[in-house]
């Protein structure tokens, strides 16, 4: 079933265009791979589709109604002044939460979970972050470039987690310069690109 | 909406500095003008709430400086909208939270500091109804020019809301007068609370229109 | 119905040609009544009986007065239809306007401040009428230092457009100033409701000069938003064409 479809989208900046006539949908169970050099628009595409930033031109359509949306972007939504347990019931709804603390077990994180998350190190601010996806029941994932900052072993479980998702009919849509091992359909942005 | 109130309450109960540490500033400020003047005082509180009132208005300023610019700048903002699109429920839970833990406290503050300089008893719970409405409006048009100056620092948010602020002063200037020289305390009170919930009404939606353009 | 309309005479190409057209009318008669007010006002007009010459100034600082609100008034309309419409020409013209409302809100307080002296005896009085326009007057940097704060031009002229339309607020507070608190400001010398509270042989130059005082700032107002919108649209081939 289709999910999400996109029509002669476009977007200009200060009268610069950064991509334009792009058209593509998404059905369910599949994955889409956005690939682009810096500065070609994916983070801004990725920010259309789920309706943060307003197209220049086309549209974006939900096919289906109360879509479950999780997304995780370049910034991490963690606080720095709490530990890791605190942020995750900052994040999570009571009934979502031992997910949540399971997740965290796994990623190895519950050895600091008493911390200050400003004391964690990047990529294990990122793996926090990342609870963010793992733990939610959505049918649409879309990523900002999820594997910076990760160890193999996170990578691998990223993958895998992707993998479980796609293969229980949840879609995604990720950017990410480091080849994700999930199968993906792949949209490729250039200057001044066409689709 | 609840839920957002609790959310931010729990936010600001682990963040000491943004509301403790602006009323310290006010105890402060409050304790240091009577200290700046003659010794005699004889006419302190004739003036004195002038003071209560300029500090009033600079602490909410400063308690409202970071109410977005820092789930802005984390990112957490952007998770709040995909959560919750209704944006304007976010924005008038985080001001009500701030109201109630950094607002409420200031009034109170205000109030026993006007006690100990020779209001009487009886007039204390008029200046605190007063200055409790006041940080309502006065917190919502600050929170205004956060929302306006997010990442531009703090400058621009105060020359953006001032002078909308400043009416709400003259406001309160009236209300201080008639708890001071009797009479029409009831109907500036009831002008004063019309006009909070007015503003109390619109600025959350204004406000989450200026988020959401700063988000796209 | 109502969009397309406005959209089919909002082109900024289409302003510019217009006002280009129509700026030397503009500019010649607004002079010309500033002229003949002013001559009129400062030469013929007989002395008031309180204030002897010092009233004349009134001839420039009611019409400087009135301006300062009306920009405002203008660019909260133009606020409107950039944040309902979505029409570009609105932002530009309120980023082009608020200079100009800028330097006539200054002017109205310095001579209002000309005059206090010899009326009220001092410069300046915290009355409500003064204060509501220097609060217009910070409202207006304020506008001006949003928009160039933000390197992206059309988030900055959305804000702009929604802190015009918050502000509007204090227009009414002005113009009631003198009404609902008692002022040392003196009541409006000229009101729709109640007419004019002046002589006609001070009445007539002082509707000159703030006809006058109108078509001067708009033909300001058009050399400023021709420059702002050449700039903006400096990539479009019509820009390069009429440069």
């Amino acid at each position: 079933m289709q999910l999400v479809t996109a029509n002669n989208l476009g977007y200009s900046i200060n009268e610069k265009r950064l991509f334009h006539n792009l058209t593509f949908s998404l059905n369910s169970g599949c994955g889409l791979h956005i690939k682009g050099g810096n500065g070609s628009g994916k983070s801004t595409l990725l920010r259309i589709i789920l309706e943060l930033t307003s197209p220049s031109k086309g549209r974006v359509d939900y096919c289906k109604p109360n879509l479950q949306v999780s997304y995780l972007g370049h910034k991490n939504a963690i606080k720095h002044y709490l530990t890791p347990m605190q942020n995750l019931e900052l994040i999570f709804k009571s009934s979502a939460l031992p997910e949540a603390i399971k997740w965290m077990h796994t990623l190895g994180l519950n050895k600091v979970q008493d911390e200050l998350t400003a004391n964690l190190s990047f990529g294990q601010q990122k793996k926090l972050a990342l609870i963010r996806i793992f733990a939610s029941q959505s049918d649409l994932i879309i990523l900002d470039e999820p594997f910076v900052g990760l160890d193999n072993t996170s990578r691998d479980l990223l993958n895998e987690f992707l993998q479980k998702k796609l293969a229980s009919d949840s879609s995604l849509i990720l950017t990410s310069h480091i080849e994700p091992n999930v199968l993906c359909s792949e949209l490729v942005l250039t200057d001044n690109a066409d689709d | 909406m609840i839920n957002f109130f609790f959310l931010e309450a729990f936010k600001l109960r682990h963040k000491l500095r943004s509301w403790l540490g602006p009323l310290l500033i006010m105890i402060l400020v409050l304790i240091a003008f009577p200290l700046s003047i003659d010794v005699s005082q004889y006419d302190l509180n004739k003036f004195y709430f002038s003071v209560i009132v300029v500090s009033l208005l600079m602490i909410s300023f400063l308690a409202t400086e970071s109410i977005f610019s820092e789930d802005y700048e984390d990112g957490s903002l952007e998770q709040l909208y995909l959560e919750e699109k209704d944006f304007y429920k976010i924005v008038l839970a985080k001001i009500l939270t701030y109201v109630f833990f950094i607002g409420i406290p200031m009034a109170i503050i205000g109030s026993v500091f006007s006690f100990a300089n020779g209001v009487s008893v009886t007039e204390v719970p008029k200046i605190f109804v007063i200055l409790s409405i006041s940080t309502l409006i006065l917190f919502n048009v600050f929170a205004f020019g956060s929302a306006l100056s997010i990442n531009k620092g703090s400058m621009l948010g105060v020359l953006a809301s001032l002078p909308l602020a400043l009416p709400a002063i003259v406001l309160l200037g009236r209300g201080v007068r008639t708890v001071q020289y009797g009479g029409g305390f009831f109907e500036v009170s009831a002008l004063m609370a019309g006009v909070a919930l007015i503003v109390m009404a619109i600025m959350p939606i204004i406000i989450s229109a200026t988020l959401k353009t700063h988000l796209e | 119905m109502l969009t397309s309309f406005i959209h089919r005479f909002s082109s900024p190409k289409s302003f510019v040609e217009v006002t280009t057209r129509l700026f030397p009318y503009v500019m010649f008669l607004g002079f010309s009544c500033l002229a003949l007010g002013w001559v009129w006002g400062l030469a013929f007009a007989p002395e008031d009986a309180i204030q002897g010459n010092s009233y004349r100034i009134i001839f420039l600082h009611v019409p400087a007065s009135i301006m300062a609100q009306l920009i405002y008034f203008f660019m909260s309309i133009c606020a409107l239809m950039h944040l309902v419409w979505r029409v570009k020409l609105a932002a530009y013209l309120i980023k082009s306007a608020a200079p100009v409302g800028v330097m006539i809100t200054f002017i109205a307080l310095f001579s209002g401040s000309i005059w206090g002296i010899p009326t009220w005896g001092t410069w300046w009085q915290w009355d409500a009428r003064i204060t509501s326009t220097l609060i217009l007057f910070i409202m207006y940097l304020g506008i001006i230092t949003l928009h160039s704060s933000f390197s992206n031009a059309e988030k900055a002229d959305r804000l702009m457009s929604i802190l015009v339309v918050v502000g509007v607020v204090n227009i009414p507070i002005i113009k009631k100033s003198v009404d609902w608190w008692s002022t040392l400001h003196q009541p409006a010398s000229i009101s729709i409701s109640d007419g004019a509270s002046i002589d006609p042989s001070m009445l007539y130059p002082l509707t000159i000069s703030i006809f006058g005082m109108a078509l001067t700032m708009i033909a300001l107002g058009i050399l400023v938003s021709k420059l702002y919108i050449l700039n903006r649209e400096k990539n479009k081939k019509w820009v390069q064409a009429h440069v």
